[in-house]
């Protein structure tokens, strides 16, 4: 399927390049300017306001895990690495720590631009697939809930795809999900027979 | 003592796109000996030449040849974005400057370059403006098939989709094909409020035919309807297309008979497109430069865009894009006559800051 792209807003963007002093940085800032985003700069420690960051630039050859107060992963925000070593260790650790987009260094003339753009689709890509799988989860450990309520269903005298369309009718009659629905029937099985119990 | 500097010239004046790349050098020339014979600069530019014809791949090495032969470190130059990105590496490896004074599609700012003509929010959203506001909302997109067309069209296509605007087809013609008969049906079929054409060179030519042809046949297009658009064509152009231009409208810093011309040409518009005034232009606003302090040609770009005179003059700092009035100008008998004008407004190459507010250019001199 084709993406178009969605251009992010950049003008007035607060980016935080995490980065000691050096041309590179330099080179990187005068972009950011060129492109309209505001900047700021710290070493070796991010900012305790680093949540309104809209961007992050780290230096992949000096960062190390314990400078970021997040699991590796999962960054809340668009996060671009400087790549100046290419030792495989640096990379293996980059990969691990998970960023959205990339430039190489020395920082010359261009990259920037497209790195912000990549990274914003990479980073919503990251997160609206990270939702998605959460729900796929969620509906794949109550597979058992399903197999639960139509046997209950089929326990009435159905046959299991009659039990299985009963079932689909009475998640579109409360208006739930299919396994919400199954859900629903297996605990008021339970119920039933809990009170049962007390009898 | 008079100061003689060498100056970088590389246009294409010879080759498929010649007619622009003499009215750039045309440009540079009446700078050049504006400069010379001003006693009041103390300044003179020696022209350092060359012509690529039109050829991609001799444009980086006749730029290194330009920096290399000579002390020039400043090159005025190329009409397409193709061959300033050829040039760009070159720029930084011996460290020169170029000077680009033609309309391009935005979303570049590199530190070895000045944008001296218009980018989109100087060219394509005033036109875009005009256009959904006086035709309709119904649009075709079409364009010779690269980065000028692509990115031009993208971004007429994200202004329409604000504005609920209905783009009705998009379509690419190959660079130099003239075969445009798929292009006129899907037009004669979809009937458009108006087209936007990022067309250029012959396969413009075909089509301003073919549409002017389709004008004859069809009372649907009958002139005066559906209007052809474009932001690179200019008076350089006009009398290649002949009659068939007539009706286009087209957007651009300054067109034939406006006055003043841009900022940079410091009064003079005495030029014959705005591809030569902006030329002109980018001569003299580097002698302005380069004339502030005695070591001036030792500066890089960036520092003597630093120089508070830059900004006086209309360059950011920032973006290295040049502030620029807008004109939006239909043909009519064979000449651009301007609908819209707009007082400069800076260029916003990656269009991060917001619409533009353009006020109304108060003087305009028939």
């Amino acid at each position: 399927m084709k993406r178009r792209l969605r251009i992010p807003e950049l003008g007035g963007a607060r980016a935080v390049i995490l980065h000691r002093p050096h041309a590179n940085v330099t080179a990187l800032v005068r972009q950011l300017q060129a492109v309209g985003l505001e900047f700021e700069c710290h070493w070796p420690d991010l900012p305790a306001t680093i949540g309104a960051a809209d961007y992050l630039f780290i230096d992949v050859d000096t960062a190390h895990e314990d400078q970021f107060p997040w699991n590796p992963g999962e960054a809340p925000f668009p996060t671009i690495a400087l790549i100046g070593s290419e030792a495989p260790g640096r990379i293996e650790w980059l990969m691990n720590f998970g960023v959205d987009a990339q430039i190489l260094k020395p920082v010359g003339d261009n990259g920037v631009f497209s790195a912000l753009l990549i990274a914003r689709a990479a980073f919503d890509a990251r997160i609206s697939q990270a939702g998605e799988i959460d729900t796929l989860r969620r509906r794949l450990g109550q597979r058992q809930t399903v197999v639960q309520a139509v046997a209950i269903l089929a326990a009435r005298g159905k046959s299991e795809d009659q039990a299985f369309e009963q079932l689909r009718g009475l998640a579109m009659a409360w208006r739930v999900s299919f396994e919400e629905a199954a859900d629903r029937i297996v605990a008021s099985v339970r119920d039933t027979c809990k009170g049962e119990d007390h009898v | 003592m008079t100061r003689h500097i060498d100056l970088g010239v590389l246009f294409s004046t010879t080759g498929p796109y010649s007619l622009m790349g003499q009215a750039s050098r045309l440009g540079v020339t009446k700078a050049i000996q504006q400069i010379n014979a001003d006693p009041s600069i103390n300044l003179m530019f020696h022209p350092i030449e060359r012509d690529p014809g039109g050829d991609i791949d001799a444009y980086a090495p006749q730029c290194e040849d330009i920096l290399k032969s000579s002390a020039a470190r400043h090159v005025i130059g190329c009409t397409t974005s193709w061959s300033r990105k050829e040039v760009i590496p070159s720029l930084e490896r011996l460290g020169g400057a170029l000077w680009y004074p033609t309309p391009y599609e935005g979303f570049e700012a590199s530190d070895r370059v000045v944008y001296a003509h218009a980018c989109p929010n100087q060219h394509l959203l005033p036109l875009l403006d005009h256009c959904f506001t006086t035709y309709g909302k119904r649009i075709y997109l079409t364009g010779s098939n690269y980065i000028w067309g692509w990115e031009m069209n993208r971004i007429a296509r994200e202004t329409g989709a604000k504005i609920d605007a209905d783009v009705l087809g998009e379509r690419y013609v190959p660079i130099g094909s003239v075969d445009i008969a798929r292009l006129i049906d899907e037009i004669a079929a979809v009937k458009p409020d108006f087209v936007l054409n990022q067309l250029i060179g012959p396969s413009q030519y075909a089509f301003l035919d073919a549409m002017t042809a389709l004008r004859a046949s069809d009372p649907t297009f009958a002139q005066g309807r559906c209007p052809v658009l474009s932001c690179n064509m200019t008076e350089a152009e006009l009398d290649a297309i002949g009659a068939s231009a007539e009706g286009v409208i087209s957007a651009g810093p300054w067109f034939c008979g406006q006055s003043p011309a841009l900022p940079g040409n410091e009064g003079r518009n005495d030029f014959g497109s705005s591809f030569e005034a902006a030329a002109h232009a980018s001569v003299m606003m580097l002698a302005r430069l380069l004339s502030t302090s005695p070591d001036a040609e030792d500066l890089s770009l960036r520092q003597l865009l630093a120089l508070p005179d830059a900004a006086r003059i209309g360059i950011s700092p920032r973006t290295h894009h040049v502030s620029l009035p807008v004109a939006i100008a239909q043909v009519r008998d064979g000449a651009f006559v301007p609908i819209k004008t707009y007082a400069p407004i800076a260029g916003d190459p990656y269009l991060t800051q917001g619409p533009a507010l353009l006020e109304p250019m108060l003087r305009i001199v028939p």
